[in-house]
């Protein structure tokens, strides 16, 4: 192989890596802006809602028989879409027992509309999961193991013989049943009355309150569906990345900085901010050393915040 | 002795008696608890500078300690530098840090700013690691351990980190007590306010930034000499971000005193609990983190002090209502300036002169080539219907919001663009429609603001807000809390706000909105009163019944344009402005 | 149909309302009138749920209105048009409609309410498809009418559908309310800075100052009252 066709297969092979991981980067994403654009409430939790769904996608494969039943290469997409309503429901709760307690209109009166309360809030949250799943789970690393994970399609050669392109099949998958989320998720907010009532409250809770919306509970659904498409997207993850109760850390920035780079409320544009996240980590290993992967996301997130705060693909920007 | 030294006597007396006690315990490991109590408290208290003055979140204080910490061991590992030496130099570096993390992220606010800082310690941790430090360890020195800060008693640490801890609560209260801490509650309140008060907000920012990041720094330093080995992820980690927000948070918010409550009680249960059960639940410590603020967040936002002040306060006897008809008796000021109002004159003189101002929003246009000049001494009124552009003009000619041409010539020199800040120290002032009093200051205190702009020392500051209040008549209430203030009350203290900064030229943003008819006849007395004095003043009001009683002159504002403008009795005999106010319909029947 | 006594209500502490009471019968077209401060908003915002009460009551049909979560009282069939339109700006405007459907009622009249409304305000059919953050004020206005309408509603609360608009755009939205109501004979009420507008359509009115009540009857009693100018012009 010529040095020019060694640097072409590098610079695609990191290109399809980064489509497909900023596939599922932009599941997490959209997971955030349902919770972020439509109550406006920063979530710090969110990378540990995934991290849970990752423990609950692990547990239903492991230990309550995914495996045993569905096999190893069904199974953990099956223990995914089992975890999924679990975490629903434990979204639910969760803003049904604290994160009400801080949000809507009953914070009008506290510093800064509550969003002070909710930082701490969730931050609060996110130490007692982190902590909690150590306690419960240990700190060493694991993962849905899945045949598919050392299994890879390759596409080539394309340039005579040489410039070939590997494909890790978990990844693939992860990445194909991701977009396929996201679509369904969009169908569902797009075209539903209960999108709709969703997408009101985040446009106008006062206005929704007098189409008869109960904003409160539109919130809730958001919580719950929120946490839910984030777990789902840990679920996918944890197929194809080993982690430990504090995974949840490494990604909340690239959530936060996907939907920001999507443009605050948009759905669609958290997962397009997903997937340039996920093209710029795995471009930035061609010329940062592998430990700088995860630094250089957080350089690119304060580049973004800083100089365009409205987003790239946003037209609103968040009043401040 | 000085007040302020009285003022610390708590904490010495505290001081004093934790001293007692640490010197009593000879367990080494409650000597590192008792310790590490005090480094976690002068932490929370660097968070408290930035975060509980200016009501900026930070989640990225790691950033600073970490630093500190890192300058420190490395320093003594290849230069053999002693911490002695490192402990300034990190104050600085923690400074220096503050500076360049604050320039560009201070033009974030709310949810941008705290996620932002949070990114900062973690993009840290990564570079630490990946430089080569996993962990660290600060040499053993045999010899004169005590030159390099290494000393077998363990107790000297804590005597050690007291006296920081003094060095730093003495800051605090120093920066409370002046325009230092003035500034930054007042962006806290209302950034926008302030600015309008003359505060330069980003500059009080930068300093805040730096004072915390020092003390940050310092503090990261000592800890690492105490703890001896470190970590990326024990310096920088979330967790270190959390702790200093934690105790903070838990103590109270805003005051020297929620740090040191928190910390005495958050680390020590979680160390005991880390050193009890840690072996068999490894995360405990960040649970009971967790969970303490969870609970916290939802049983007392405000923070422990706070809560307690509050229940203190409210078991003492309120203020009765007898107290009330007190100050409700207290010498009306307008009655006592009667006579000078009387000799109120107005120049000749232009002092100010708008001339085509425009201000669009998309294709909204707000406010459409409007030109006016105001006469020293005059009371201008600016009426107009709901959503005529008045408060938008308002918000162009003191620099909140830029114009789209125009000119606003200041004796002469064209002010529009300039920064509000700059405005209010040109002489502009101005207050607000929706009226933000500095809650849990006095009205003394929320005035003394708004003072500083020519104030040159605590003490002018002081004699001018007492002049502003006694002119507004409010003396008998200057030491109440705003948040007890009727609205007439609050009005009028936002009026000896904007008169302590000494405008020329005052803006009023429809100071009468909300009164009753005699309220409102008592404010407009004490207006008149005031430019009986010489002072300018252009007042916005929708309402004509009050205005006509007050004003030399009026214009009249509808859909940004300017409508008509004249005397009182000629404007509201004029058929446009019957027609805006009441309809066309109206007109044609008058 | 509704009803409100003594009603005293604000925002925080401070009271805005002073000890209110204002009626409105079946059918009728009712006008508050007032200049701006005077509590015209607040009032609605109580209606809706917005804001507590501090004292007083409110009945809708007989029912005690307070005890009904405010996002249950449109569901009743009060549709409240809000001050500065607050249309759903991200959405489309056949969406915000469909929003304005929500309650049971519209829902099952969704094809003729549209239908109606289309033909009221025609510039909604044509505009269907177009973000409503888009439109002009006044077409903005109409929308958050034909939203209101679209719940089909016994009790339709406009605030200051004149607010910001050109007088001519202002004069056509008051006929458009006048046509709607006599062709659906739905009961309104009306708070209204633009006074001669707001009374001469209505069967009553009630003039509001400082948070209280000071004139009211019916219109030709209250446009001959000089305290009306005076409320306003202060001479």
């Amino acid at each position: 192989m010529t040095p020019t066709q060694i640097l072409v297969e590098t610079v695609l092979q990191a290109i399809v890596s980064g489509l497909f991981l900023g596939a599922i980067y932009g599941l997490m994403c959209v997971g955030l802006a349902m919770i972020f654009g439509i109550m406006r409430v920063i979530n710090f939790a969110q990378g540990d809602f995934m991290m849970l769904g990752m423990y609950a996608a692990y547990f239903i494969f492991v230990s309550f028989g995914a495996q045993a039943l569905f096999g190893s290469i069904l199974g953990p997409y099956v223990s995914v879409a089992v975890a999924t309503p679990i975490l629903f429901a434990f979204g639910w709760a969760v803003h049904r027992l604290l994160i009400r307690q801080v949000t809507g209109i009953r914070t009008a009166d506290l510093e800064g509309e509550g969003h002070y309360a909710q930082l701490i809030l969730t931050l609060g949250i996110a130490l007692a999961l982190q902590n909690g799943a150590m306690i419960l789970f240990g700190s060493q690393l694991i993962s849905v193991r899945t045949p598919l994970a050392s299994q890879a399609w390759m596409i080539g050669p394309l340039w005579g013989e040489a410039v070939a392109i590997f494909l890790n099949k978990a990844r693939i998958v992860a990445g194909v049943i991701s977009v396929a989320v996201i679509v369904a998720l969009w169908l569902l907010i797009t075209r539903s009355r209960l999108g709709k009532s969703l997408r009101a409250a985040a446009d106008n809770p006062e206005a929704s309150t007098y189409m008869g919306i109960d904003v409160d509970h539109a919130h809730r659904v958001a919580f719950a569906l929120g946490t839910a498409v984030t777990a789902a997207a840990g679920g996918l993850l944890a197929t194809n990345y080993p982690f430990q109760p504090f995974v949840g850390l490494e990604f909340v920035i690239v959530m936060y900085a996907g939907v920001v780079l999507g443009g605050i409320g948009s759905v669609l544009g958290a997962f397009w901010g997903g997937m340039a996240i996920g093209l710029v980590q795995q471009l930035s290993i061609l010329v940062l050393p592998t430990q700088l992967q995860n630094a250089t996301i957080f350089v690119f997130f304060l580049l973004i915040v800083i100089w365009r705060p409205q987003g790239f693909f946003g037209r609103v920007s968040e009043r401040t | 002795m000085s007040t302020f030294l009285r003022s610390l006597l708590p904490f010495f007396i505290f001081a004093a008696i934790y001293l007692a006690i640490a010197m009593m315990v000879d367990n080494s490991y409650y000597q590192l608890i008792i310790a590490m109590v005090l480094v976690w408290a002068c932490f929370g208290l660097s968070w408290n500078m930035l975060s509980g003055y200016t009501g900026l979140i930070s989640f990225g204080h790691a950033s600073f300690f970490g630093l500190g910490a890192f300058a420190t061991v490395l320093a003594q590992i290849y230069f053999g530098i002693s911490p002695w030496i490192m402990l300034p130099v990190s104050a600085l570096i923690g400074a220096v840090a503050g500076v360049l993390i604050g320039l560009p992220t201070f033009r974030l606010r709310g949810h941008y700013f705290a996620l932002s800082m949070l990114a900062y310690p973690l993009a840290m941790f990564y570079v630490f690691q990946w430089l080569g430090y996993p962990e660290v360890t600060i040499p053993r020195v045999t010899e004169n351990p005590a030159l390099y800060m290494q000393f077998g008693d363990r107790r000297v640490y804590t005597v050690l980190a007291l006296i920081l801890l003094t060095a730093i609560v003495m800051i605090s209260r120093q920066v409370e007590r002046t325009r230092f801490g003035m500034a930054l509650i007042a962006i806290k309140q209302n950034e926008a306010a302030a600015e309008a008060a003359g505060i330069d907000t980003l500059k009080w920012k930068l300093r805040a930034i730096a004072v915390s990041g020092a003390i940050a720094g310092a503090i990261g330093a000592f800890y690492a000499v105490v703890i001896l080995v470190i970590t990326p992820n024990s310096v920088f980690g979330m967790l270190v971000s959390a702790q200093a927000l934690t105790v903070a948070m838990f103590g109270g918010v805003g005051t020297v005193w929620g740090p040191i409550i928190g910390a005495a009680f958050l680390i020590p249960i979680a160390e005991i609990l880390h050193a009890e059960l840690g072996t068999y639940l490894p995360g405990i410590q960040g649970v009971v983190y967790g969970v303490a603020i969870i609970v916290l967040i939802i049983a007392a936002p405000e923070g422990v002090y706070w809560k307690a002040r509050d229940i203190v306060r409210s078991r003492r006897p309120r203020r009765t209502e007898q107290d009330r008809q007190t100050t409700q008796a207290a010498p009306a000021p307008g009655a006592a300036d009667a006579a000078a109002e009387d000799r109120r004159t107005v120049h000749d003189e232009v002092v100010l002169d708008v001339r085509g101002v425009s201000k669009n929003f998309g294709g909204l246009r707000a406010v459409q080539d409007v030109s006016f000049t105001v006469r020293k001494g005059e009371i201008l009124g600016i009426i107009g219907p709901n959503g005529a552009g008045k408060t938008t003009l308002f918000n162009v000619l003191n620099g909140f919001q830029k114009s789209d041409g125009g000119q606003m010539l200041l004796h002469g020199t064209d002010m529009l663009g300039r920064r509000p800040h700059a405005i209010c120290a040109a002489g502009i002032g101005r207050t607000f429609q929706v009226m933000r009093p500095f809650k849990r200051l006095s009205v003394a205190d929320n005035v003394k603001v708004g003072a500083y702009v020519h104030a040159g020392s605590e003490e002018d500051a002081d004699a001018i807000a007492r002049a502003a209040v006694d002119r507004v008549g409010l003396s008998a209430s200057s030491d109440r809390i705003a948040a007890t203030l009727t609205t007439k009350e609050l009005r009028l203290m936002e009026l000896a706000r904007a008169i302590a900064g000494k405008p020329e030229i005052l803006l009023l943003d429809e100071t009468l909105a909300g009164l009753g008819s005699d309220e409102s006849k008592e404010v407009v007395s004490i207006i008149r009163a005031l430019a009986a004095t010489g002072l300018t003043i252009v007042i916005i009001e929708h309402t004509m019944q009050a205005m006509v009683q007050l004003v030399d002159r009026f214009i009249v504002l509808d859909h940004g344009q300017l409508l008509v403008e004249g005397l009182p009795e000629e404007v509201t005999r004029n058929p446009k402005v019957i027609e805006a106010y009441l309809g066309a319909k109206w007109a044609a029947n008058a | 149909m509704l009803e409100i006594s003594n009603l005293t209500s604000g925002y925080y502490e401070v009271a805005v309302l002073h000890d209110l009471s204002i009626s409105v019968n079946a059918g009728e077209f009712v006008s508050i009138v007032g200049p701006n401060g005077a509590g015209k908003t607040t009032l609605f915002k109580t209606i809706s749920g917005i804001l507590t009460p501090m004292a007083g009551a409110i009945t809708f049909e007989g029912q005690n209105l307070l005890e009904v979560p405010p996002p249950r009282r449109p569901h009743l069939g009060i549709a409240h048009v809000p001050e500065g339109r607050q249309v759903f700006a991200s959405l489309t405007v056949y969406e915000n409609l469909e929003l304005g459907a929500f309650t049971q009622a519209g829902r099952a009249a969704w094809k003729e309410n549209l239908e109606k409304i289309y033909s009221w305000l025609p510039v909604l059919g044509e505009r269907a498809g177009q973000l409503a953050g888009t439109l002009s004020g006044g077409e903005q206005q109409m929308l958050a009418i034909g939203r209101g309408l679209a719940s089909s509603p016994r009790l339709l609360m406009l605030d200051e559908p004149s607010m910001g608009l050109a007088p001519a755009i202002a004069d056509f939205v008051f006929e458009k309310l006048i046509e709607i109501r006599r062709d659906t004979g739905v009961t309104i009420l009306l708070v209204e800075q633009r006074v001669a507008e707001a009374l001469q359509s209505a069967d009553r009115g009630y003039v509001l100052e400082t948070g209280r009540v000071v004139l009211e009857g019916t219109h030709e009693t209250l446009q001959a009252d000089d305290r009306i100018r005076q409320a306003y012009l202060g001479m």
